[in-house]
């Protein structure tokens, strides 16, 4: 099982923490699994060594030194896919499945899936299909809304539109959507780059923002009486939710990323709190029963209409006062799994893990079973 | 075979030998046996590593001392034989650097061997004469306490209860040989009211020497099961060794454990019997059992009293209404009982439950015996739980029984219907697996070749609503 990781993303650093400690390590201790871990780092290159497994080469410092001493492995795709190690005799190691624990571009935008299915090879979690929609924030509103699932109103806008007309769009903005407004670059996860506007200034600043980070951007108003909630999925076509999770936030904030992996609490103020998404929510999140429902019920609408399978976590926003539910994003690949909501929900590290996989095997062998050629006597006639 | 022969040289080796030596408790003969066993050094330390004590310390640096001293030999005998024609010099130099590996192993024994002879078994002999004296003379109610299993807990319980209105030294932890009661009567004050002395069997005949060097007035038998089989050779040898505590106090003021059945055949009128029915002539009802609790009503007449403790199980009850019963008659209060029982606690690694993500984790990793498996699977069947999972290598020192009562033990977890076994890769798995399947266990089961790893991770293998028992230990000297 070839666990990928890293790669050109900003999540990058993200990932190798949910790949070693949230995958890697349960995987491992399933002992169903020889576990080849495959990095990519920074700048693109592939490489595959046990050690890598090892988190403290990363969080040493030790990585860059480590891989100028290591050749970059290449990709076959002959029945399968199959690492090449390059070295003194070339080492090929055939790859059974493929567990994708990249976040963001470049990976779980579905790029890496896509190659999965090039070489015609099981893999874990959401498809190429779900995972681009998923991680294209205004197609996966676009989708959501085609289903009937509500979402806050918004304007999206291309960096090349943007830049053409800079004040046709701020017009257009304002008159469309009301202050406050979130401005988000429509295909980052984790946060990055997101930000909350309450006037033109501060808009076309967020903007400029944003669309440094990519070429589609997203603006949209912000939910009043707000309650974040989100839900871990599991599943294929029989759905499991976890818990619902609800941060602990001031009404005026948001989960930005400093607040989801890298002070435990809601920007360091919180004291003793745990690292990662751990220590800063309630799990479950504290909703009177029927509107606990209605969010869950959302969150598998969600799920369902985007096409996800494997796993995934739908981000929604409601309003206290009114009780509607709005669908905000979804995440196809959640941080560490969101293993802490599963272990409350009564699913440890290893069963979820395992489960996961499975999951990824069983659509294998579903999309294996149906017929990708068609014989036609359409060449002959040439 | 050509890993094995490399592993004799690995400069982990050394490592090695010592922590052989350490987990023998530096027995020579147990280590000798466990190293002539050993077939790869690279795979002895599984489950733990060398602790860095001053013996440990010093062994290690002894070791290498030797090996430099012996490598140096060596050369010395191919120099003679190089420049000063010494015959044999090449053969014998050659010989003695490639065995050194197998020569220091059994060289570091001799100064364990002198040490024990010439310096600790003197020293002790000394120290068990000097403490008779102090035990004869002491004034206080001397409290032996005997069995295979579940005597540690007892003495915890007994110092716990009658130290709410007495004044009682106990032994401490598990040290329950001859030796310890020596040091343990050299730390007394003489103002103590009541002594409760523990004793360790381990071969026949200890019973009754520590009865005969302690001199206890009252003689608590917790049990007979099978243990320490392999010096015992059978369960009637063990229960004679146990028994002869009631033999020295003539069978006045003898307390047994009423549910252990291979305790029965020893068992004569005059002695009192106790159980989760009651002790004393007091009587157990409403027994409430929870994962962290143990609840019940002990009366006798219009006397009542409603005892909870963390002890957990129903196996418990009876040593506790045993504890009550007996601090009233020695003078305690009903109040003091209560308070007394309700600040009972698991002894570490005993039916200790603990919280790990989400889940209950029971460790009952200090178990050794058969009985304490009943009890542990008891448990584990009575407490509700989302999930349940049993975890255990197996009993060591099980002797000629070995093969039926790892058998037992496989129907004894069959019977208790967890949803995941857990069996810890040795000699003795397979005989569980027989009683697994022959109890027609329909759960899951997983081998786990990699124990350390499993204990150190648990926290990935559990979730919330989870129970797991954790029983037995199966040092890394057993196969």
């Amino acid at each position: 099982m070839a666990v990928v990781f890293g790669s050109r993303s900003t999540e990058h650093d993200v990932s190798i923490v949910t790949a070693i400690a949230a995958i890697i390590k349960p995987l491992e201790l399933s002992q169903k699994y020889e576990v080849v871990p495959v990095y990519i780092s920074k700048d693109g290159c592939w490489y595959s060594d046990p050690l890598l497994k090892d988190i403290s080469l990363f969080s040493s410092g030790k990585i860059d030194a480590f891989l100028s001493k290591q050749r970059p492995v290449a990709l076959q795709f002959d029945d399968g896919l199959i690492i090449l190690k390059p070295g003194l005799k070339n080492q090929k190691i055939k790859i059974d499945i493929v567990f994708p624990a990249t976040h963001g571009t470049h990976g779980e935008d579905g790029e890496l899936m896509a190659i999965c299915e090039m070489a015609n090879v099981a893999y874990v979690g959401c498809d190429v299909r779900s995972s681009v929609i998923a991680m294209d924030k205004v197609l996966a509103k676009q989708i959501a809304e085609a289903n009937g699932i509500i979402t806050p109103k918004y304007v999206s806008f291309s960096r090349t539109d943007f830049e053409f007309d800079q004040t046709h769009w701020l017009n257009f903005i304002e008159k469309t959507l009301s202050y406050p407004l979130f401005v988000k670059p429509a295909h980052l996860g984790s946060s990055i780059g997101i930000n909350r506007v309450t006037n033109k200034q501060e808009l076309k600043n967020a903007v400029e923002v944003a669309i440094l980070y990519d070429d589609k951007s997203l603006v949209e108003e912000a939910v009043a009486n707000l309650t974040e909630v989100t839900l871990p999925i599991l599943g294929n076509e029989k759905l499991e939710p976890a818990l619902l999770e609800e941060p602990i936030l001031h009404s005026e904030d948001f989960f930005d990323f400093d607040t989801k992996y890298l002070r435990g609490g809601k920007k360091g103020k919180a004291q003793g709190a745990k690292h990662g998404s751990q220590g800063y929510s309630k799990v479950p999140a504290d909703l009177p029963k029927d509107l606990y429902k209605k969010a869950e019920t959302t969150g598998l609408a969600v799920y369902k209409a985007l096409g996800c399978g494997g796993t995934a976590r739908v981000d929604m926003l409601i309003n206290r006062k009114t009780n509607v539910v709005y669908f905000n994003e979804v995440n196809p690949l959640p941080g560490s799994l969101y293993s802490h909501n599963w272990n409350k929900a009564g699913i440890s590290n290893v069963e979820l893990v395992v489960k996961l996989v499975d999951l990824g095997l069983q659509r294998f062998a579903s999309t294996s079973a149906l017929t990708s050629t068609f014989d036609t006597n359409f060449l002959q006639q040439f | 075979m050509i890993s094995a022969i490399i592993s004799l040289y690995s400069p982990n080796y050394v490592n090695v030998i010592a922590y052989m030596l350490q987990n023998s408790e530096y027995r020579v003969g147990s280590y000798l046996k466990w190293f002539w066993r050993t077939q790869n050094f690279s795979n002895v330390i599984r489950r733990g590593t060398l602790k860095k004590t001053t013996p440990a310390v010093a062994l290690v640096f002894g070791l290498w001392l030797g090996i430099i001293l012996e490598i140096a030999i060596g050369l010395g005998f191919i120099w003679a034989w190089h420049s000063r024609n010494f015959t044999g010099g090449w053969e014998f130099g050659v010989a003695l650097i490639i065995a050194y590996p197998v020569i220091m192993a059994h060289l570091v024994v001799v100064p364990l061997l002198l040490g024990r002879w010439l310096v600790i078994n003197p020293r002790n002999y000394l120290r068990v004469q000097a403490a008779e004296r102090v035990f004869i003379d002491h004034k206080a109610v001397k409290i032996a306490v005997a069995g295979s299993y579940g005597k540690t807990t007892m003495k915890e319980l007994l110092a716990t209860v009658l130290g709410e209105g007495k004044n009682v030294a106990a032994t401490p932890a598990n040290k329950n040989v001859g030796v310890s009661h020596a040091i343990f009567a050299k730390n007394l004050s003489g103002k103590e009211d009541i002594l409760i002395i523990e004793y360790g069997e381990g071969a026949p005949g200890d019973v009754a020497r520590f009865a005969r060097l302690t001199h206890p007035s009252r003689g608590v038998i917790t049990g007979v099961a099978p243990a320490h089989l392999d010096k015992y050779k059978t369960l009637e040898a063990a229960g004679q060794d146990i028994f002869s505590l009631a033999d020295y106090l003539h069978g006045k003021h003898v307390y047994v454990n009423d549910e252990s059945p291979a305790a029965q055949a020893f068992i004569k009128d005059k002695y009192h019997r106790y159980s989760a029915a009651g002790a004393l002539g007091w009587k157990v009802s409403g027994i409430k059992l929870a994962v962290s609790t143990t609840k019940f009503k002990l009366s006798k007449g219009k006397k009542t009293l409603d005892l909870s403790s963390k002890l957990l199980g129903r196996h418990q009850v009876g040593s506790l209404a045993f504890a009550a019963a007996l601090g009233l008659e020695l003078g305690l209060s009903r109040e003091q009982v209560t308070a007394g029982i309700d600040k009972t606690v698991p002894f570490e690694h005993r039916m200790q439950p603990y919280s790990l993500n989400g889940a209950w984790i029971i460790d009952d990793t200090y178990n050794g015996n058969l009985e304490g498996i009943r009890a542990g699977t008891q448990l584990l069947t009575s407490l509700p739980a989302r999930r349940k999972i049993y975890v255990t290598p197996g009993l060591v020192d099980q002797g000629k029984e070995n093969q039926s009562v790892h058998r037992e033990i496989g129907e004894l977890i069959a019977a208790a219907s967890p949803d995941l076994v857990i069996l810890m890769q040795n000699s003795v798995t397979k005989y569980i697996q027989a009683g697994l399947n022959s109890g027609k266990y329909q759960g899951e089961l997983i081998i786990e070749s990699h124990p350390l790893a499993f204990y150190t991770n648990l926290s990935e293998f559990v979730a919330k609503g989870d129970l797991v028992m954790l029983q037995n230990d199966w040092p890394d000297q057993y196969v």
